[in-house]
């Protein structure tokens, strides 16, 4: 039983050294990511998941047991990814032991010159066989050859070879391919990616805590967030006439833990702020009106931005252009006895809502609300955007051009003293910023930079080997010479011929 | 500018498509001058090509390949010139022109009917410097990768199959490229392919080994420039989104490439695969390619989707 076992896994160890094994993994490894191309994943569209969910229920559950709408983490993933790594190891390991060995071992000689691919023997005008092969040896050296003397038997032979580097380079590419899978594996598992919305005018720290709960860190990650922060001064968005984005900025400035300043940042598309290896990108904004609510007596019940939203896609209908859009948010007013919720809509361009067209500038921001009472579930710790109104009653709603307020009465509504007012003085901007640290980057640059080096270097040397030998024959000094390649045999065939003319001039080759 | 532009597009595709014809003669009647005028044809619309590229790079004020129309018209324009150096004036191939023609000749009927944009500038997001090393790239070295699997190794195959039929009445040489060298031990080749060597040539092609070899050095070539573009794009979604590697389908498809043209490069330098088996991971590779542009970029969820349609 035993000895079964062992058997089992000597086959499985013999064959994940196999360079086949290998590449199977890899093709496998491409199937399941044109599976993960195919079938929507996580993240990226969970709108056509939910779709499928409502669709197909039967379909979903299969595609979810198998960990089809996550393939990249899924377990069957990890585990081709795994065996590859091992895969490549076992590939390796005894290659490149024996290219070292091929390295340093002496050039052998040939005792049958006459029995390689090529061949060629002629008379040269060199006085004796020594100055010949001296003459060969600057002539080979000449084409790139690394030459050795040896003796084949009592005869002086050069023994001439070219192309280590094809194998050298092909090991440089495979231990770089390995040091890429690794750089991905700790990249990740070592850093974080979280997002963050910040309002114009707001400080926010760089802590676990203050990305609510937009991060997932990795598996070695060990929670030392750097502590930085960023003040965000200002954001532009910019559209050219045709709706086409032009830019978008965030203009801001980091401080170190201590609040020593690190510098102004602009962050922009492919201009990321980087400070302690924390990367901030430029991801999305959207608006952030402040809304004062004050109360019939003239006290100020709320007096603060609000991150406005806009309204997902639903599953089943089409896609709505974002711009045509308006921008929901609420305020919750938790001291009013019952509960107060301010439901918040704006729109940034009322001539342009007003017309269909899509708001491509804040140019006529305009805010319609509506005030419910009742109970806001705050023991739900739901964000506030998700705040359920369902279970609590419409009383009252109002409209607010920005700049202005307006006022609603709200009877029995303790703490309100009859009325709610909601003004509108100031729009801002939040900037939605991804916030990433992977600390596997600098692995993975010298890892690319080895894996074009290696290719480079594979692809384009040839492995060739030639001895050339002289002797005497009657009065005649005889040349005689011989080689085989092991790639791109035909051009070796041809570069054969003209290296013999340049040995031996005036002479054809058998 | 953009007038330059689009009439030199429209001389490169007469020139593309009466060249071709002009090959296709040549493959029939095999006359030295009716080659000559189909060589002189490709290379016209070439430097019409070429000189429509420049003109819409100063109509637009950027690099031209932002957009599918453009990255098609690119395409089309590497495919011609890497046919005409690397087959017909390095390898001495006359009989491959036709059918990189064709295929030029289809991408860029395709992006002139269905991709076509006026010249403007970019979103911010492909703004990049490394966007442009990134896609020149990708364009470079998937061209060279459709040339040779998608043009050279169908043709190789054919000829394969041509020569298997005329098998026995060809004297069989051993002197080909492919005969076993002392170090790999190799038994004679068991698909009995080679039979070309000092034979006289039989049919239009030239001798499928030619082929083989021609097909291999340019996805060589193709290999390493498509190896560098999919580096060159890490560092620019590093730059831009924060993450060098994130399985869009885009990402992904074209790991899949790169997969199956690293297979049939390791399919070659076996025993066993080589010649056919490598020829047909080639095609898959041209498959994967395909799927690549036009799959990716009009029907799938991609980060990548920048084709810039018409809306």
């Amino acid at each position: 039983m035993l000895s079964t076992v062992r058997q089992a896994l000597s086959i499985a160890w013999r064959s994940l050294r196999t360079m086949r094994t290998a590449l199977l993994l890899l093709l496998l490894m491409s199937l399941a990511a044109i599976a993960g191309s195919l079938i929507p994943q996580e993240g990226a569209s969970d709108l056509a998941i939910e779709r499928i969910k409502i669709a197909h229920p039967l379909r979903h559950s299969v595609y979810s047991s198998l960990g089809l709408f996550d393939v990249y983490g899924s377990w069957w993933f990890t585990l081709i990814y795994v065996l590859l790594l091992i895969s490549l190891v076992a590939c390796l390991i005894p290659r490149t032991r024996g290219f070292l060995r091929a390295v340093r071992s002496a050039p052998t000689s040939a005792p049958d010159l006459g029995a390689l691919r090529a061949h060629a023997v002629a008379p040269v005008d060199d006085a004796t066989p020594e100055a010949a092969l001296l003459r060969a040896r600057t002539i080979l050296r000449r084409r790139g050859f690394r030459v050795r003397r040896v003796d084949n038997a009592g005869v002086p032979q050069l023994a001439a070879r070219k192309g280590t580097a094809r194998e050298g380079g092909s090991l440089l590419f495979h231990w770089a391919l390995l040091l890429i899978l690794v750089g991905v594996v700790w990249g990740r598992g070592a850093g974080f990616t979280g997002v963050v919305a910040i309002v114009e005018g707001d400080t926010w720290v760089e802590a676990h805590a203050n990305y609510q709960t937009n991060i997932r860190e990795g598996r070695f990650f060990n929670e030392d967030h750097s502590n930085i922060s960023l003040r965000v001064d200002d954001f532009t968005a910019a559209y050219r006439s045709s709706g086409m984005p032009e830019a978008f900025i965030t203009t801001g400035e980091l401080f170190d833990p201590q609040g020593r300043s690190l510098g102004q940042v602009q962050i922009q598309p492919n201009h990321p702020a980087v400070a302690h290896g924390v990367r901030f990108y430029q991801n999305a904004y959207g608006y952030a009106p402040l809304v004062v609510v004050t109360a019939g007596d003239g006290r100020t019940l709320s007096d603060a931005p609000v991150d406005l939203e806009q309204a997902r896609d639903l599953p089943g209908a089409p896609p709505v252009d974002a711009r045509t859009k308006p921008w929901n948010g609420i305020v919750r007013l938790p001291s009013l006895r019952p509960q107060v919720a301010v439901r918040l809509q704006m729109l940034p361009d009322a001539q342009a809502a007003a017309v269909g067209a899509p708001a491509v500038t804040a140019a006529d921001p305009v805010m319609l609300f509506w005030v419910y009472e009742g109970d806001l579930g705050l023991s739900s710790m739901k964000p506030i955007n998700e705040t359920d109104l369902s279970s609590m009653r419409e009383i009252g709603s109002g409209f607010v051009p920005m700049g202005e307020s307006d006022t609603v009465q709200v009877p029995g509504i303790e703490g309100a003293e009859g009325t709610l007012t909601v003004g509108f003085p100031e729009l801002r901007e939040y900037t939605v910023l991804q916030v990433v640290r992977d600390r596997g980057i600098a692995i993975m640059l010298v890892a690319a930079l080895c894996i074009l080096g290696g290719l480079f270097t594979a692809l384009g040397s040839t492995r060739r080997r030639v001895w050339v030998q002289a002797s005497t024959v009657g009065s005649d000094t005889v040349l005689e010479a011989g080689g085989y390649a092991l790639q791109r045999r035909a051009q070796f065939d041809e570069q054969f011929v003209t290296l013999f003319a340049a040995l031996a001039p005036h002479t054809e080759s058998s | 500018m953009t007038q330059v532009s689009l009439t030199t597009f429209w001389v490169a595709l007469g020139c593309y498509l009466a060249g071709m014809v002009a090959y296709f003669v040549y493959l029939a009647v095999r006359r030295e001058a009716v080659y000559r005028v189909a060589n002189t044809l490709a290379w016209i619309g070439l430097i019409a090509q070429l000189v429509s590229v420049i003109a819409r790079a100063f109509a637009a004020h950027r690099v031209p390949w932002g957009n599918m129309y453009e990255y098609s018209v690119m395409s089309a324009l590497i495919v011609v010139g890497a046919e005409l150096i690397f087959v017909e004036w390095r390898a001495k191939v006359k009989t491959v022109g036709g059918f990189a023609l064709a295929y030029a000749v289809f991408t860029m009927a395709i992006a002139t009917m269905f991709f076509y944009r006026g010249p403007e500038p970019l979103q911010p997001v492909l703004d990049s410097v490394w966007l442009k090393i990134h896609v020149f790239a990708m364009i470079a070295g998937s061209s060279m990768l459709i040339l040779g699997s998608g043009v050279v190794v169908p043709l190789y195959l054919w000829k394969r199959w041509r020569e298997g039929k005329q098998a026995p009445a060809v004297e069989v040489s051993g002197s080909g490229e492919d005969a076993a060298a002392p170090e790999e031990g190799a038994p004679a080749d068991l698909t009995s392919d080679e039979v070309h060597g000092g034979a006289p040539r039989r049919g239009i092609l030239p001798s499928s080994d030619v082929l083989d070899r021609v097909a291999a050095q340019i996805i060589t070539i193709g290999f390493f420039i498509f190896t560098f573009a999919v580096i060159a794009g890490a560092i620019w979604a590093e730059r831009a989104w924060g993450r060098y590697w994130n399985w869009d389908p885009k990402e992904t498809w074209s790991f899949v490439s790169w997969v199956i043209f690293a297979s049939y490069l390791h399919a070659r330098s076996t025993v066993a695969w080589k010649g056919k088996r490598a020829a047909i991971i080639a095609l898959a590779g041209f498959a994967a390619l395909m799927i690549t542009y036009y799959w990716v970029n009009l029907g799938s969820a991609s980060l990548h989707s920048y084709a810039g349609l018409p809306q």
